[in-house]
């Protein structure tokens, strides 16, 4: 699965096991970007700390944490301050949405369900954030993404 | 750009890596989508159909085979192109998205 990755379209998404597993058995090292999701509680912030320093290692030079599913400011502060002690930069941060319970529900993507549902406008700035800070080298990608006016 | 989602299981990690791939190629990006966790449900996120959902199939391990490499080293290799593999086992969704199952497991054992 590693070298499909290396190769294919303009931009790639990966969807990842969710253990760590996947990263020591190195599927991972041809992407260019990993994203961490990660929930406002202990465990998953536990698990986001311990993915970083993997990565690292496997030489991925881009690695952000998604916060997502926060509900109060109170979340979204606990969750800044942990990711800012654990050197884990945050990329962007999506709301929690009933729209997404709600898409599931009816077997349904999010994105037709509700294409203005907050989450979708979290992913919206995540997707114009994510050329920004990192360099699109070769791909047509560049001509669509190099200037997001959104 | 070939972008790596992980967290932990019902993170949402799902729902924005098929968020994420509608948006780009609503844009008019081609957009490959691969599902690589072993209880896949990329598929269903990227709006496919029921009908669609139930014909998936993964991709085969056929795709690859063992070779010797110089230092006598086994490894596993891509028997075809990259663009083979994906016409062949690449799941159409919308506004072009291709998807490829990784891991699909069919039946008990069959690993």
């Amino acid at each position: 699965m590693g070298e499909i990755v290396s190769e294919s379209d303009d931009i790639t998404v990966m969807d990842m096991e969710a253990s760590l597993e996947h990263l020591s058995r190195g599927t991972v090292r041809h992407v260019d970007v990993l994203l961490i999701v990660t929930e406002p509680y202990y465990r998953s912030l536990e698990t986001a700390r311990r993915t970083l320093p993997l990565a690292r290692g496997l030489g991925i030079n881009h690695i952000y944490a998604v916060v997502n599913k926060y509900r109060t400011e109170e979340d979204e502060k606990a969750v800044t301050e942990f990711c800012e002690n654990n050197d884990l930069e945050i990329i962007a941060k999506i709301p929690f949405d009933n729209n997404v319970t709600q898409a599931d529900l009816e077997g349904k993507s999010l994105f037709d369900f509700n294409p203005e549902s907050p989450a979708v406008k979290a992913v919206e700035k995540l997707a114009a954030e994510l050329p920004e800070r990192v360099p699109l080298n070769n791909s047509s990608a560049s001509k669509f993404l190099s200037k997001p006016n959104c | 750009m070939k972008i790596g989602i992980s967290g932990k299981g019902g993170s949402g990690k799902t729902t924005i890596s098929a968020t994420l791939a509608r948006i780009y190629a609503k844009k008019g990006i081609s957009v490959l989508a691969i599902d690589g966790d072993p209880n896949p449900n990329l598929g269903m996120a990227l709006g496919l159909d029921a009908q669609t959902l139930e014909e998936t199939h993964s991709i085969p391990r056929s795709i690859t085979e063992r070779v010797e490499d110089a230092d006598g080293k086994m490894k596993l290799v891509l028997k075809d192109s990259v663009e083979d593999i994906k016409n062949l086992h690449g799941i159409p969704a919308a506004d072009g998205i291709r998807l490829l199952v990784g891991t699909k497991v069919e039946t008990p054992g069959s690993g």
